[in-house]
C-alpha cells in the first residue's frame, strides 16, 4: 500500500468543488481527500452541508429560470428557417461524383473467355456557408 | 449502402431534422438567453441568431453526439463573439486559476449559521433569485447557469465555453459563492435572520 500524504481541513474545503461535482478523482489529491474524510467529521459536516446547499440552490435556480420562449418568436424562427431552406441562401451545396468501370477480358491458351469488370464509384459533398444575411 | 444514404441526405431530409431534433430546446435556450444577455429583446435576437447559425452548419453536426450540449456552444460563443456590452473585456481575469483553491479560506460554519442559510434561501422569492444570478460577473454566470439549471458536467461545460476543465470547476467555486453571499444579503434585507453571515465571520478561523 502507497503512503497517503496528511492534508489539512482547508485543502479538502477548497476541493469541495469537486466533491459537489462528483468528479473528486479529478481533483489534485483526491486520495487524500478521502482518508481525510475518513477521519474528520467535522470536515464530512462541512461538505454534506454543501452538498445540501448546492441541492437547494440548484433546486431554486431551477424553480426561477423557467421561462417559455414568446410564441411570436417560436414562429418568426420557424419561418427565418423555412426562408433559409428555400432562398438558396445559407448553405450552397457542390456535389462531385465520380465514377469509372474498368473491364478486362483475357483470353488464355486455350481460347476461354475471362471477363472482368471493376468499378470505382465516388461521391463527395462540399457545403460552402453564405453569411450574409 | 448506409454511407451513401448518408452522403447524400437531401437539404430537404436535412432541414427537417434539424426542426424536429433542434427546436424543441427553444424554451430551454431562451430562457438561459435571458440569463446570458439580462432582457427580453436581446434574448429573442440571440435565440434566433443561434438558431440560424446552427441551421447554417447543421452539416457539421455529427450525428449521435449532444445535440443539446451542440446548440448551448453556439448559443453561448454567439453571445461572447457578438453581444457581449463590454467587448474589451478579457475572457479570463488574471489570477482567475490560481488564487481560488488556497485564498478561499473556508472554515467550518456553525449549525445555527447553515441551518438560517438554508431557511432564507428557500423562502426567497424567484425575482431575488434571478437578481442575484444577473449581479454576479457574466464568465460565474454562464458556468453557474449551465452546470445547475441546464445539468451539463465540468467537462461538457468546458466545450461549451471553450476553456479549461480546470477554469470551469473555479468559476462554478467562486460563482455559487458569490451567489449564496447575494442571496444572504436579500435574505437580510427581507429580514431573514442574519447569523448565516455572522456566524460564518465569527466561525472564520476557528479551525485550519
Amino acid at each position: 500500500m502507497s503512503h497517503i500524504e496528511e492534508i489539512p481541513c482547508i485543502e479538502v474545503l477548497s476541493s469541495v468543488v469537486f466533491i459537489i461535482e462528483g468528479v473528486v478523482e479529478d481533483s489534485r489529491n483526491p486520495q487524500a481527500i478521502e482518508s481525510h474524510l475518513n477521519s474528520c467529521a467535522d470536515c464530512r459536516a462541512e461538505v454534506e452541508h454543501e452538498q445540501a446547499m448546492h441541492t437547494l440552490l440548484q433546486d431554486v435556480l431551477r424553480r426561477s429560470c423557467d421561462e417559455k420562449a414568446p410564441e411570436d418568436l417560436h414562429r418568426s424562427i420557424h419561418e427565418q428557417l423555412l426562408r433559409q431552406a428555400q432562398g438558396g441562401a445559407g448553405v450552397t451545396e457542390v456535389v462531385t461524383q465520380y465514377s469509372m468501370t474498368e473491364i478486362s477480358i483475357e483470353i488464355d491458351e486455350f481460347g476461354n473467355v475471362e471477363h472482368r469488370e471493376i468499378q470505382i464509384e465516388q461521391t463527395h459533398v462540399q457545403h460552402f456557408i453564405d453569411d450574409e444575411e | 449502402m448506409a454511407s451513401k444514404d448518408l452522403v447524400l441526405e437531401s437539404a430537404a431530409d436535412r432541414n427537417s431534422r434539424f426542426e424536429r431534433d433542434a427546436l424543441v430546446f427553444m424554451d430551454q435556450l431562451y430562457a438561459a438567453a435571458l440569463r446570458y444577455t439580462k432582457n427580453p429583446e436581446d434574448a429573442r435576437d440571440l435565440v434566433q441568431d443561434t438558431y440560424l447559425k446552427a441551421f447554417n452548419s447543421f452539416h457539421q453536426f455529427e450525428e449521435g453526439t449532444n445535440l443539446r450540449a451542440w446548440l448551448y456552444r453556439v448559443l453561448t460563443t454567439t453571445f461572447i463573439n457578438s453581444y457581449r456590452k463590454d467587448q474589451r473585456r478579457p475572457q479570463l481575469a488574471a489570477g482567475e486559476l490560481e488564487d481560488w483553491q488556497v485564498a478561499e479560506a473556508q472554515s467550518h460554519t456553525s449549525d445555527l449559521g447553515k441551518s438560517a442559510e438554508m431557511e432564507a434561501l428557500e423562502n426567497l422569492p424567484d425575482s431575488d433569485i434571478k437578481r442575484a444570478l444577473q449581479e454576479i460577473p457574466e464568465e460565474f454566470r454562464i458556468a453557474v447557469y449551465l452546470a445547475d439549471v441546464e445539468g451539463f458536467s465540468y467537462k461538457e461545460i468546458a466545450d461549451i465555453v471553450g476553456v479549461p476543465g480546470g477554469t470551469v470547476m473555479s468559476r462554478l467555486h467562486r460563482g455559487r459563492k458569490l451567489l449564496r453571499e447575494k442571496l444572504a444579503d436579500y435574505a437580510k434585507e427581507l429580514g431573514y435572520s442574519t447569523e448565516a453571515k455572522d456566524a460564518k465571520k465569527s466561525g472564520k478561523g476557528e479551525k485550519s
